[in-house]
């Protein structure tokens, strides 16, 4: 088998110094392509399916599977019922969350009090959120009344179990405090989406570990350690352009002839 | 060249005399980097150097094989060999010389090729890694060489003319290439590169060593049975390679099987400019741990309180660590410190070093061909989980800024699907980033799909992608030289193109195995039948075959919007006007129509010896077309295919890999690739790049200072559960 060098392209723009891949050729004639560290079609057709199942694309994991011959997901209701519950604290409703959750495995909740605490937070959060954005003036006290009710009944027990739950709690109470134009941002990130977010990435990873699956998706280790790596070769001192681009967006082609790899 | 003719050539040898003579192992060569350790006969031999050229140039032609058989490069190694092989094999003492010794596997550099050992702490590493498959490509290319060209008698040799080389030779050893290799390249490699094939140490230095030390059982024990003159004289010997940085952590063990009287010993590293004459610690550019005192000496004749003393049956290990810059020891097993914290690696190449002052003194070195006493591996996981740590806090919003970690993976991932020509994958992906984050909203946005000017292209590549998938190979090519009549005519793709000729073959032996499976039980006939007419069948002389897809895909679209089955039809019409009529595709060049009539029509029974029978001819037509092709892969890679006809389950045959349907996967790729290029687009997708990018730097770190790069594979690591 031979090795073809492959010098990287946009390192080459400096011309002072090269970095030279050793890349087999692309004439594997066996199964020469298990032979090499660098990665293949099929092992980014695997990081991508990886990606779809774990974090809930099941119409893309479908289609995948079908175009590539990689094996699709096994079970693709299990992705669905992860994106319904995504779904749900997306929206907001994170009684039904709940609910779909402790369908799916009763234990989850139960063993991760911390998780159930920020769902319970965030339905708080969101019952306020209802209150605050109903038409017309400022709310008055008494609009409060369910939220007060549900934070008495469902989170005001947990909070003497652990300071982090106490000071989680007194801040989002404090929400009805304030009126929304004079919150600090401190409290306004309570109310932003993101939060929904973040708690939907909590939840999926729960899931999955329940199932005993990897919680994370080996894309984002992957992304990070080109950045890791990268960081590592500027504290080397390594001569390398003040910025390596990916080759996402068309500009970064330019002035390449192909834009690809270079083949010597 | 003296000694040419008497020298002992057996091995082990614990005599200096037949070092000279002795060709060394592929172990010692695989880069010797320094020309202090380069033999004679090494030198004589034309200079290609197997590991140190494939690593330094990454260049391998398949010519290269061709080249060791010419009289030039190789008559005096080959004269050498047959010498030696002769001899060898008689004079057999040890195990390895049974096993390995005399391998005739014809190797113009190495006496004899030691199995490759990676040892377990090491397993993961990419640095090891590479090491074996350069060892693992060589000993297949000698023994391809070897089956190819049966041992001759050597030309007779002038000893002038071998001479009248050897400077030559013996300044380049190591950057030079044959011959053959520098006509053919047009580009020479930068020459900033850097060699990188710096191998593993695998036994004790038969040259880099203090007389009066013998060494014993293939290199793995060393004894002083000499004399020292003054107490500050000692014996000390380097293992035959430096630890190499890229490894991260280098660790080796070593058992005190002797003391001797009053005995000292001391273990450690040195680099090559220190003296062998005294211990290990007390010379400049040494470092030991010594078993009197228990102290630990950094190139100074006064050490620091260390560790326990040592003696016989003790396992006293050494490790560095080439990310902290430490070295630290163990003692039976029992982890005992860092002893020294000031490695640099970019500095200097440490060997490992023994050294010892009274007779007697026997000590075993362990480099990982066996297991350890001390538990290196737990080691090197915690160093690697306290990496992926590291890696786990990286920032990643300079990448591609402004996106943030999850945007930049959905833009990834759009992108390589886009790229690939995975359309439908790249809809429904798009559909369901779409629908997730519509989730978070009030009011949601009806899903729009991107309308994309490359989906002709796309879609093309897409067909052409699933012909070759359904085994199809046929329809591949017509579709490949409808859409793009030019590019597997075009001299880089002529590889490519052969493949998929010798694909069409796999697939129709593929169709016969089933077949033959098939009748021999019979309640699965009638699947198997029903599986070729709807997968296998080359039909293509039809349209039938294509408006079935075409019905497929609309009924596919159905569910999502008009617009999609307009572009559809639009995209037919398209092919419609712009595609040739299919009997007036151009047939001269590629001679792509030249075997269909023998396909099988749809639908009806094949008895198996028929498809045998065209599978044959199909054989003899592929054997016209590449068989004059002077490349060896060409003709290794067409004789291997003829011989799966041999086979009466072919499935169950040695080369029943070849029948593997993931083959097909290789080829669309490679197909797919070739049609991006030859439209003037990137043949890897920003997402491969981002692979190849962080592999390319990994390597840049661990080569210039070791450390955490060196234990970071990108895919096993990320690309692997």
């Amino acid at each position: 088998m031979g090795l073809r060098n492959v010098v990287l392209p946009h390192w080459k723009k400096g011309w002072k110094r090269y970095v030279v891949l050793k890349l087999p050729r692309k004439t594997n004639w066996q199964s020469t392509n298990t032979n090499t560290n660098l990665a293949n079609k099929s092992d980014i057709n695997w990081v991508i399916m990886d990606y779809l199942v774990s974090e809930g694309y099941p119409g893309a994991a479908e289609k995948f599977a079908q175009e590539t011959n990689v094996p699709g997901p096994v079970d693709n209701e299990s992705i669905r019922e992860r994106v319904r519950v995504r779904n749900a604290i997306h929206g907001g409703r994170l009684a039904e969350a709940i609910e779909l959750i402790n369908d799916i495995d009763p234990e989850i909740l139960d063993n991760n009090h911390l998780l159930h605490f920020h769902l319970l937070q965030l339905q708080l959060i969101e019952i306020i959120r209802t209150i605050l954005a109903k038409p017309g003036s400022n709310p008055v006290a008494t609009d409060f009344l369910p939220a007060i009710k549900f934070a008495t009944e469902q989170l005001s027990p947990r909070a003497p179990t652990d300071p982090k739950y106490q000071q989680a709690l007194e801040r989002t109470m404090a929400l009805m405090i304030f009126p929304p134009e004079k919150m600090t941002p401190e409290f306004k990130e309570l109310l932003d989406e993101k939060l929904r977010q973040k708690v939907a990435v909590d939840v999926n990873r729960a899931i999955l570990e329940s199932r005993g699956e990897r919680s994370e998706a080996k894309i984002r280790q992957l992304i990070k350690a080109r950045a890791w790596a990268e960081h590592e070769v500027r504290a080397a001192k390594v001569d390398l352009p003040a910025y390596v681009p990916l080759g996402l967006d068309a500009a970064d082609e330019v002035g390449g002839d192909d834009g690809d790899a270079m083949v010597s | 060249m003296a000694h040419s003719s008497s020298g002992p050539p057996s091995y082990p040898q614990p005599s200096g005399l037949g070092q000279a003579l002795r060709r060394p192992s592929y172990a010692a060569v695989a880069a010797s980097v320094t020309p202090r350790l380069v033999t004679l006969e090494q030198s004589g031999s034309h200079g290609h150097h197997p590991a140190a050229s494939m690593q330094a140039r990454g260049e391998q032609q398949p010519q290269a094989v061709g080249m060791l058989a010419r009289p030039r490069a190789g008559s005096m190694n080959m004269s050498m060999s047959m010498d030696m092989d002769g001899q060898g094999g008689q004079t057999a003492t040890t195990a390895r010389r049974g096993v390995w010794g005399g391998d005739r596997l014809g190797c113009p550099q190495h006496e004899d090729h030691p199995p490759f050992f990676t040892p377990s702490y090491l397993r993961q590493s990419r640095h090891a890694q590479r090491l074996r498959r350069a060892y693992d490509e060589h000993v297949a290319e000698l023994q391809e060489h070897a089956r190819l060209n049966p041992p001759k008698p050597p030309p007779p040799l002038s000893a002038s003319s071998s001479n009248g080389n050897l400077h030559k030779m013996h300044a380049s050893h190591v950057h030079q290439r044959p011959v053959v290799q520098d006509v053919l390249e047009r580009h020479p490699p930068p020459s900033e590169e850097v060699d990188r094939s710096h191998p593993l140490p695998t036994r004790w230095s038969e040259e880099d060593k203090m007389s009066g030390l013998e060494i014993q059982s293939e290199g793995t024990e060393v004894r002083f049975g000499g004399t020292t003159k003054t107490p500050d004289e000692a014996a000390s010997i380097r293992a035959d390679h430096a630890m190499p940085k890229e490894c991260g952590i280098y660790y080796f063990e070593v058992t005190i099987l002797s003391r001797g009287k009053d005995g000292l010993v001391g273990i450690g590293f040195s680099t090559r400019k220190a003296a062998l004459n005294r211990l290990p610690g007390w010379e400049a550019e040494s470092w030991a741990y010594h078993g009197d005192d228990g102290f630990f000496f950094a190139c100074s004749a006064s050490g620091k309180a260390y560790g326990p003393r040592f003696s016989s049956n003790d396992v006293i290990g050494c490790g560095v660590n080439f990310r902290t810059n430490e070295a630290f020891f163990t003692r039976n097993g029992v982890y005992l410190g860092v002893a020294f914290n000031g490695i640099k690696s970019e500095k200097h190449q440490y060997y490992p070093s023994v050294g010892m002052k009274k007779p007697g003194e026997h000590l075993r070195i362990n480099l990982g061909r066996t297991p350890f006493v001390f538990d290196i591996d737990h080691m090197m996981e915690q160093e690697r989980q306290a990496i992926m740590a590291k890696i786990d806090k990286a920032d990643v919003s300079a990448l591609h800024p402004p996106d943030t970690e999850g945007t930049l993976i959905h833009k990834l991932i759009g992108q390589y699907l886009a790229h690939e020509g995975y359309v439908d994958t790249a809809k429904a992906f798009a559909k369901d980033v779409h629908e997730q984050q519509q989730s978070l909203f009030r009011d949601p946005q009806p899903f729009t799909p991107p309308d994309s000017e490359d989906d002709i292209h796309a879609i093309n590549r897409q067909k052409i992608r699933r012909s070759i998938l359904d085994g199809d190979i046929d329809r591949a090519l017509k579709y490949t030289s409808s859409y793009y009549p030019h590019v597997l005519e075009e001299e880089r793709n002529r590889d490519i193109y052969f493949r998929l000729k010798c694909r069409k073959f796999i697939e129709m032996m593929r169709r016969y195995t089933e077949l033959v499976t098939a009748t021999s039980s019979p309640a699965t006939v009638t699947k198997s039948i029903d599986s070729l007419g709807s997968n296998g069948h080359a039909n293509t002389g039809t349209r039938t075959a294509e408006d079935e897809d075409e019905e497929d895909d609309q009924e596919e679209d159905d569910g999502e919007e008009g617009q999609d089955t307009q572009m559809e039809l639009d995209n037919q019409l398209h092919r419609e006007t712009s595609r040739p009529p299919r009997d007036d595709i151009p047939t001269d060049d590629i001679d792509m129509d030249a075997s269909q009539e023998e396909l099988p029509p749809k639908a009806s029974f094949m008895k198996k010896d028929d498809l045998l029978t065209s599978a044959l001819h199909y054989g003899q037509e592929l054997q016209v077309e590449f068989g004059g092709d002077p490349r060896q892969q060409v003709k290794k890679e067409l004789r291997d295919l003829f011989a799966i006809i041999a086979y009466p389950n072919p499935a169950e045959s040695p080369i029943g890999a070849l029948l593997d349907q993931r083959g097909r996967g290789r080829i669309a790729e490679e197909v797919n690739g070739a049609i991006l290029v030859s439209l003037g687009k990137p043949s890897s997708a920003a997402l491969e790049r981002l692979c190849a990018q962080t592999e390319a730097m990994l390597d840049e770190v661990a080569a210039k200072g070791g450390g955490a790069a060196a234990l970071v594979s990108v895919r096993d690591d990320f690309l692997r559960p």
